[in-house]
């Protein structure tokens, strides 16, 4: 019996050695064809990279109940781990973000994120969640997003899911930010209304402004 | 400001906003705002990004001054070293800068190449074309289907002459393809199959670091969401990121795909639906597909072409050519299915090789001829002069972009795209058609 992974093409069949890859040698991939969280994540932290693509790209059958579990390898792990966690987090997302997909499923999968977003103090997990929002939120998503706007590490790739989530709440949430933002990243906002048809009073476009300066001198005429 | 043919001195220095010694430029007309040189006029330009292809540009553009065709007024790089490289092969009289937006704002620069990541394509263009400069932009050009956009609209609302890096039009034997086909030397084409071998690995990852000091981190990712620099996350392998160069399907699928829509007649269609698998790397930093399959289907004309991308692929074998230089590039290229018969080229981009029977094609009476591009750069600086649509004009650039684009999309999201051409978007798939654009860096944005 086989299982294909309709979202890569990969074709595994259970229990048996995963395709070897060219001039690689053989792996053996334990996937069960009732994708589980168990072999998820002893997959994701084999020590064979095959082992570990394979299993990220069937995460997405995994779904939410994956999601806490894989942030924290993304943090811990060592970085070809953590990397592949953090695929997996990203197929799932993508998975659940499909036409005619379970709502509920998607609606797991981002409540998931949110405590993962407001549960840990890790900066890239952070940002990488709220990168993943972007894609799959939705008001539900705004006020935990928000947040993150007086955050200084963070706030700016709060503002970009802000300004892609699209609908009423992330625009009020950007406009309210406008008002109360440090002087210093109002333009940053501004450019998040602009980008979403709102005409904003000041805060004139820096985008042809240079402000970065070379050391390197030009040669002299000889 | 009055502008006049002769720019004084002091003025010029003003304007470029370095100190500099005393210039080595010979007389260039000052063009005004939309304004295009006479026939014999120099066409002064200046280099952003003079790495790997920048860098050839630079170099191209050098041996095109001492032929009088160019002034090259400055030189653009976030790599100090690159930066002082291109400053010493330049001589003296061009100005070295960090930020290309002082380039953009000098009166005396007529146009501008960007050498630059993919990444980048999309704002420079913008900002190039708001700011009156034409523009060479190297392939593919554009990120995202919002980029591609605001490029066409910014190029036609600005009046600027635009190539895009697509060379493989301008080649001898892209011609003599050309008119092969189009003259039905096949039949009626109802297949194109594109092929290439994988895409690389990063197979020794390294854990990111700091950005060694010659290099503006900032500046290299611009409008591209921050990331911590790493040793295998840039110059040249921003082509193995998704979010940049997108793999092989972009870094030669936009020249063997640009032959493509050119030969076929298909230059401001699109297909209606995409889809693609694939497979990622096993291990590192890059995210593009290894192997990729990608099918486009065309409708209205009703045509497909496949995207195939494997080593060890069943290529057609390079042709033999005895007496004349070999194929240099034979790794990639399209067989053309016609209902008569098919036909092979290589390459596509810096060379463009076409089977023997059409380079021998004798065209009959009455055959329809296409045009003959005079050059890559001779094309573009035709453009400047006359208004002239260019042979890899914005639209027809951002449509190859686009193909490269949804066959990325399609492949991260594992399924199949459906595409209204029209109004240039993705339907039926709201997670996919938030991914048509992406938020930018401020202020890096379109």
């Amino acid at each position: 019996m086989s299982v294909t992974n309709q979202l890569k093409g990969v074709r595994v069949a259970a229990g048996v050695a995963a395709p070897a890859a060219v001039d690689e040698p053989a792996v053996v991939a334990r996937v069960s064809f009732h994708a589980s969280l168990h072999n998820l994540l002893a997959d994701i932290q084999s020590s064979h990279p095959h082992v570990r693509t394979t299993a990220w790209q069937l995460a997405g059958r995994v779904g939410a109940v994956a999601v806490q579990p894989l942030a924290k390898v993304v943090d811990d792990g060592e970085m070809e781990v953590s990397r592949a966690a953090k695929r997996a987090m990203w197929q799932i997302v993508r998975h659940v973000g499909r036409p005619g997909g379970d709502r509920k499923e998607k609606d797991a999968v981002v409540n998931e994120l949110l405590v993962v977003l407001n549960g840990t103090k890790s900066v890239p997990v952070r940002r990488e969640v709220v990168r993943m929002l972007s894609e799959i939120g939705g008001d539900e998503s705004v006020p935990a997003v928000s947040s993150l706007l007086s955050h200084g590490d963070l706030r700016e790739d709060a503002r970009m899911t802000l300004e892609r989530i699209p609908g009423e709440a992330s625009l009020q949430a950007l406009k309210n930010a406008l008002n109360s933002a440090p002087k210093e990243f109002k333009p940053n906002l501004a450019q998040s209304l602009r980008a979403r048809g709102v005409k904003v009073q000041g805060f004139p476009c820096k985008k042809l402004v240079p402000t970065k300066q070379t050391n390197v001198k030009p040669l002299a005429a000889r | 400001m009055k502008r006049t043919r002769k720019v004084s001195r002091r003025n010029f220095l003003a304007a470029a906003g370095a100190a500099v010694g005393a210039p080595y430029l010979l007389p260039s007309c000052t063009l005004a705002r939309h304004g295009r040189p006479g026939a014999n006029d120099r066409i002064t330009v200046a280099v952003v990004g003079v790495g790997g292809m920048g860098g050839g540009h630079l170099r191209d553009f050098l041996r095109r001054r001492k032929r009088g065709e160019v002034n090259v007024a400055a030189v653009c790089d976030v790599d100090e070293n690159r930066l002082a490289e291109a400053v010493r092969i330049s001589g003296p009289g061009v100005t070295p800068y960090r930020d290309y937006r002082y380039i953009l704002e000098r009166k005396d620069v007529d146009a501008v190449l960007f050498g630059t990541p993919d990444h980048w394509h999309g704002v420079q263009t913008v900002h190039a074309a708001e700011m009156g400069k034409h523009i060479y932009v190297e392939k593919p050009a554009c990120c995202t289907i919002e980029e591609g956009k605001a490029m066409i609209d910014a190029v036609n609302r600005n009046k600027v002459a635009v190539q895009v890096g697509s060379q493989g039009r301008s080649q001898p034997e892209a011609y003599l393809a050309h008119r092969y086909l189009v003259n039905g030397a096949i039949g009626k084409i109802h297949k194109v199959a594109c092929f290439h071998y994988d895409s690389p690995v990063d197979e020794d990852p390294v854990p990111n670091s700091d950005p060694p000091p010659e290099l503006d981190w900032d500046m290299w990712l611009g409008p591209l969401p921050w990331r911590p620099y790493n040793a295998h996350g840039c110059h040249g392998v921003f082509r193995w990121f998704l979010e940049s160069g997108g793999g092989q399907i972009r870094e030669r699928g936009a020249h063997v795909m640009s032959c493509a829509m050119y030969w076929m007649g298909a230059d401001g269609t699109g297909p209606v639906s995409v889809e693609a698998t694939g497979t990622p790397p096993h291990i590192g930093l890059w995210d593009s597909a290894v192997t990729m399959d990608v099918t486009y289907e065309f409708k209205n004309p009703d045509w497909t072409m496949t995207w195939n991308q494997h080593t060890g692929n069943a290529v057609p074998e390079e042709e033999r050519r005895p007496g004349e230089s070999p194929i240099s590039r034979p790794g990639y290229g399209a067989v053309y299915h016609g209902d008569r018969d098919t036909f092979v080229h290589w390459g596509g981009d810096g060379g463009t090789w076409a089977e023997r029977k059409c380079r021998e094609w004798e065209p009959p009476p009455g055959a329809k001829d296409v045009y003959k591009s005079p050059g890559h750069k001779e094309d573009w600086f035709n453009g400047i002069r006359t208004g002239a649509k260019t042979i890899m004009n914005i639209e027809a650039a951002v449509g190859v972009a686009n193909l490269c684009i949804l066959g990325n999309l399609s492949y991260i999201l594992g399924r199949k795209l459906y595409w209204d051409q029209e109004k240039m978007e993705i339907v039926g798939d709201e997670q996919a058609r938030r991914m048509m654009s992406r938020p930018q860096r401020h202020p890096y944005h379109l």
